[in-house]
This record gives C-alpha cells, sequence and structure tokens, in this order.
C-alpha cells in the first residue's frame, strides 16, 4: 500500500516537473522579451547562452535606460495615443452599428428583410484578406487614405456581430417592446435604453473583440497610412525595427510597451473572449 | 398587437443602413471589383490604359512558378499546423483540466503568447532565432546542437513560421477545448472506472466523443485561418528564402499592392478567394451552422 502511494507521490512529482518545463517553453520568448528590454545591448548579447539571458541587468539603473532611449528617439506617446484612439473608437463604433443592425434586423419585419440578412450571411464567407488590395482603391476614392477615418470605418462593421447581436435581441421577448410603446416610449429609446442594456454580455463580447481586433491590426494600416504621426503601436514597431541604428533593447522595450495593454484587456475581459471564439479567433492571420 | 409592433416598419432601414454602407463599400464592392479587374490589365502605375483582356490573366497565372510556389508552401503549413496546433491545444487542455497544483500558473503560461500581436510575435522571433546571434542557438548549444540557420534556410523557414504559428495560437484554442472539457459530466466519468476502465480508456471513449464539436469548429476554423497566412512571412522572411514562405495572401498584396499590377492580382483574388469560399461553406455543412443560422 504504501509503495503504490510512494509510486503516486514520484508521479505527481514527475509529471509536475515535465508540465513545468512545457510551461517555460512557452514563457521563455517573452520572458526574454521582457529581461532584453531592462539591460544594455551588449548585456544582451554577452548573456545570450546563459540563463541570464532570461534576468534584466543586476544593476538597477539599468532598467529604464532602453526606454528612454527609445522614448528620446522615437514618440512612442503618439504611437500609444494613435492606437488607442483607434482601438476605443472601433470598439465604441462597432458596438452600435453592429447592434443597431442586429435590432432592425431582429425587432422589424419589412420588405427585403429574408433577403438582406441571406446577404450578409453570405458576406460572413468572403475572406477581407484577399481583397485588400481592392479595399484600398476604395478608401482612396472616398479620399479616406492617410487619416483616422480608413483605419477606422471599414472596422466598424462586421456580418458575425451582427448575427450575434441578432440572436440576442431575438432572445429578448417581444412583449417588452410592446408595453415599452405602450408608455409611449419610441423604437430608438427602447433600443437605447432597453434593448441595449439587455444585451450587455454582446455588448462586452463584441466590444472586447473588437479592441482586440483593432490593437493587433497590422497590414491595414500600414497600407492606408503613410505620415508616421499617425501609426500605431503595430506598425510603429516594424517601423522601429527598420530605422537605423538598430538597438535590441530598443526593440524589446517598444515590443513589451505595445504588448501591456493587452495584458490588461485580457485579464480584465477573458470571460467573454470564448463566447465570440466563433469569430474566427485562432492566431494564423 | 403582437405582430403589429413588429410589422409596420420601413424604419426598420434607418438601423441598418450604416452597417450595411460599411460592409457594401468595403467587403461586397471589393469583392464584385476583383472579378471586374481580374479580366483586365489594370495597372495603377499607367491606369489610363486599362482594357479588358479577357482570360490573359488566368492563363499567366496557370503558369506562373511563384503562385504555384505559393499554393506548395499553404499546403505545407495547413498539413503540418493542423495536428501540431490541434493537438498541442487538446494535450494543454487536458494538463490544465487536471486538480493539480500550480494549475493557474500553467494555463496563465500556456495562454501568455496569445495576448501577443502577431507583428510582436513576427518581430520577437526574428531575434530569437537569428543564426548567428540568436537565443535559440544560444540555448541549443547547451544540448550540443549546432547553429541551426532557421529563417535564413529554405528548407527550415517555413517550419520555423509553422513552430511560431503554433506557439502563439495553441493557447487559446486550449481554452475552447478546455470549455469542451468542463461541459462533459463527472458521473460519466465515475460511471466507467467503476466499470474498470483505465485512463486511456475512458479518454479514448469518453473525452474524445464529447469533445467531438468543439474539436470539429476548432479544427474547421484553423483549417480556414490557416489559408490566410501573411503576417508572419511579410515580417519575418518577406517570402523567402528562394520563396520557401510566400504565402497566396502576400502574393496577392505583393503584386498587388507593391507592384501595383492589380488586374493580375484580382484574378488570384478570385481564384484563392473562391477557395476558400468554397472551403468554409464546407465547413458549414460539416459543423452544421446552417441549421442554428435561421
Amino acid at each position: 500500500m504504501s509503495n503504490s502511494h510512494k509510486a503516486k507521490i514520484a508521479k505527481t512529482i514527475i509529471s509536475t516537473i515535465l508540465i513545468t518545463l512545457l510551461a517555460l517553453l512557452f514563457l521563455f520568448p517573452l520572458v526574454w522579451m521582457i529581461a532584453s528590454s531592462m539591460k544594455s545591448e551588449s548585456a544582451i548579447y554577452h548573456d545570450l547562452s546563459s540563463y541570464r539571458a532570461f534576468l534584466p541587468a543586476f544593476d538597477i539603473n539599468q532598467w529604464g535606460k532602453a526606454y528612454s532611449s527609445l522614448l528620446a528617439r522615437f514618440n512612442v506617446f503618439i504611437y500609444i495615443l494613435n492606437s488607442l484612439f483607434y482601438g476605443l473608437s472601433v470598439t465604441a463604433g462597432s458596438v452600435i452599428v453592429n447592434s443597431l443592425a442586429g435590432y432592425g434586423f431582429s425587432k422589424f419585419r419589412f420588405k427585403g428583410r429574408r433577403f438582406l440578412f441571406g446577404l450578409l450571411l453570405a458576406m460572413l464567407v468572403i475572406p477581407g484578406e484577399t481583397i485588400i488590395i481592392q479595399k484600398f482603391q476604395i478608401a482612396r476614392g472616398l479620399g479616406m487614405l492617410n487619416t483616422p477615418f480608413a483605419v477606422i470605418v471599414p472596422a466598424l462593421a462586421g456580418p458575425f456581430n451582427i448575427y450575434m447581436f441578432k440572436n440576442f435581441f431575438d432572445a429578448i421577448s417581444n412583449d417588452i417592446i410592446e408595453s415599452a410603446q405602450l408608455e409611449g416610449a419610441g423604437m430608438f429609446r427602447i433600443y437605447w435604453q432597453i434593448m441595449l442594456p439587455m444585451a450587455k454580455p454582446a455588448v462586452a463580447t463584441v466590444g472586447t473583440l473588437s479592441f482586440i481586433g483593432s490593437w493587433n491590426d497590422y497590414i491595414w494600416p500600414l497600407m492606408v497610412l503613410t505620415d508616421s504621426s499617425k501609426f500605431p503601436l503595430q506598425v510603429a514597431i516594424t517601423n522601429i525595427n527598420n530605422s537605423q541604428p538598430v538597438y535590441m533593447n530598443q526593440v524589446m522595450a517598444i515590443l513589451t510597451i505595445s504588448t501591456i495593454p493587452l495584458i490588461l484587456v485580457y485579464i480584465f475581459f477573458q470571460k467573454y473572449l470564448v463566447q465570440g471564439m466563433g469569430a474566427s479567433g485562432t492566431g494564423e492571420k | 398587437m403582437h405582430r403589429n409592433s413588429l410589422t409596420r416598419s420601413s424604419q426598420a432601414w434607418l438601423y441598418i443602413f450604416p452597417a450595411l454602407l460599411i460592409l457594401t463599400l468595403f467587403l461586397f464592392i471589393p469583392a464584385l471589383m476583383s472579378i471586374y479587374y481580374s479580366f483586365t490589365n489594370f495597372n495603377m502605375l499607367s491606369p489610363q490604359t486599362r482594357v479588358f483582356n479577357g482570360l490573359t490573366n488566368y492563363i499567366t497565372l496557370l503558369k506562373d512558378p511563384i503562385f504555384g510556389r505559393s499554393l506548395r508552401n499553404i499546403g505545407q503549413f495547413v498539413i503540418f499546423i493542423m495536428p501540431l496546433q490541434v493537438g498541442t491545444a487538446l494535450g494543454l487542455a487536458l494538463i490544465v483540466n487536471k486538480k493539480r497544483a500550480g494549475n493557474t500558473f500553467f494555463k496563465i503560461s500556456f495562454f501568455a503568447p496569445v495576448v501577443v500581436s502577431l507583428a510582436v510575435t513576427s518581430v520577437l522571433w526574428l531575434y530569437i532565432l537569428n543564426p548567428e546571434q540568436g537565443l535559440l542557438n544560444g540555448v541549443l548549444s547547451h544540448f550540443g546542437i549546432s547553429a541551426q540557420p532557421f529563417l535564413t534556410s529554405p528548407k527550415q523557414a517555413m517550419f520555423a513560421i509553422i513552430g511560431i504559428s503554433t506557439w502563439q495560437g495553441a493557447g487559446y484554442q486550449m481554452l475552447i477545448f478546455l470549455a469542451g472539457l468542463q461541459n462533459i459530466p463527472t458521473d460519466v466519468y465515475e460511471a466507467a472506472e467503476l466499470d474498470g476502465a483505465n485512463a486511456w480508456e475512458r479518454f479514448i471513449h469518453i473525452t474524445l466523443p464529447m469533445l467531438k464539436p468543439t474539436s470539429v469548429m476548432i479544427l474547421t476554423t484553423t483549417f480556414i485561418d490557416a489559408f490566410k497566412l501573411i503576417i508572419q512571412p511579410m515580417v519575418m522572411t518577406q517570402g523567402g528564402p528562394m520563396n520557401s514562405t510566400i504565402t497566396p495572401v502576400y502574393y496577392i498584396y505583393r503584386t498587388g499592392f507593391t507592384d501595383r499590377q492589380l488586374g493580375y492580382a484580382s484574378a488570384m483574388s478570385v481564384i484563392y478567394g473562391a477557395a476558400i469560399i468554397i472551403f468554409t461553406i464546407v465547413q458549414r455543412r460539416i459543423t452544421g451552422d446552417d441549421n442554428n443560422v435561421k
């Protein structure tokens, strides 16, 4: 009996060690990224093949140096503000635009409704990535190039998000609308004061996914923006990585800076992410 | 009365209009444009000389070795990423699903790369995989493994991208698998245990069948998304070395945007876009998405 007990303990210890090694496999690039942003350029190269690669400089005074040199060379605050501005505009805008459409499809009966909704579902299968250059032609034709509108407006409507809001509104009883109407509320007031607050989980999911999508967007802003003062962080990163002279510790600093806001988003909004997983979600794109 | 509140409304259009306008402008019209342009010699550098040229672009495309290469590359990516990433995700979910000390730490570790954007991932791994002064060769040297060329080798570059993409994406699918695992009622396992089923039998006969809907969903979305690979090769290898990592979406971008050959790029958009649409429709059939749509 005690032998099998011992075997069990040994098994637990071994499996915990193996799983810890696996966890380190996933963590080591990020630990190295942060550690390298907190030491001098020469120390990064010096530490490469020792465990110290994963530790910041021993001298605390070194920790902020790459960051301050980075801030002196590039206007990182502008990039952060740009990313926040694009991200928050897309978040608020897509919640409103998509929920309005979902409400329209869910709580109104009108001519062409079935056709339009069918069209919407058909648009779900169009791979936007393959027609990005034609989309660029449209943005150019509308005079949007090199303006925030080009980054924000195309991201405001998504077939999947409309579909999600419609499903949510479908589940809300029409009796609520009728009793509100009896009290003299118009359809817009019903949307704004009753429906949208009741659809909070959908709002949170669409909002969170929109923010992450906008924050991580790389190719589209790279195409439509030419002034570096309008770049979001993702584009600025590759810009900084290509601006001579390239210092590895400064690159690691900008990588770290542009990741921190997303860590916060994932911590606070994680429960809404699995709900929206059908949206597309995997990391390939 | 019940239908009344819903019937009378052409004002519905006001609610739908903003979304409809944006989708029409930035999704529907571009899709139609790609079809139209694909039959022209449209070049952005000389837009005035645009004429219809029939199937010329499509015929050129058939003989374009780079397009052929990009299809082969994406085929390689899809074939390897599917079992690797989905298998890893399932394995991680099974690990994290067990009650054990440090579970929260493990879960956060596996999920951490998901938080990192693809642009950041690509730049970061560019440094990790640097053949002369990269971290990975530094680590490998301790295990007696000689320095590898990674992204600078036509043989290794795509495999490096496959590995990096797995690292970045598996944690997200782990979460979805985990949600599926936690939906399996525990009494089924208890009953099987009483019947003398060992852990492996329980996994094969209970866990896997019960996870089928989740697995099908993850496999199909991974499959479709894998075909859209662009950021990693664009940032890390620019499609090289020797076109070994060029992908169709990236080639479309380069031809249409960098080289300004919009007509030719549009023919690729049409062919490749149609292929993805067909895959997506087949996926819908398999997962039964069509049924809960109405």
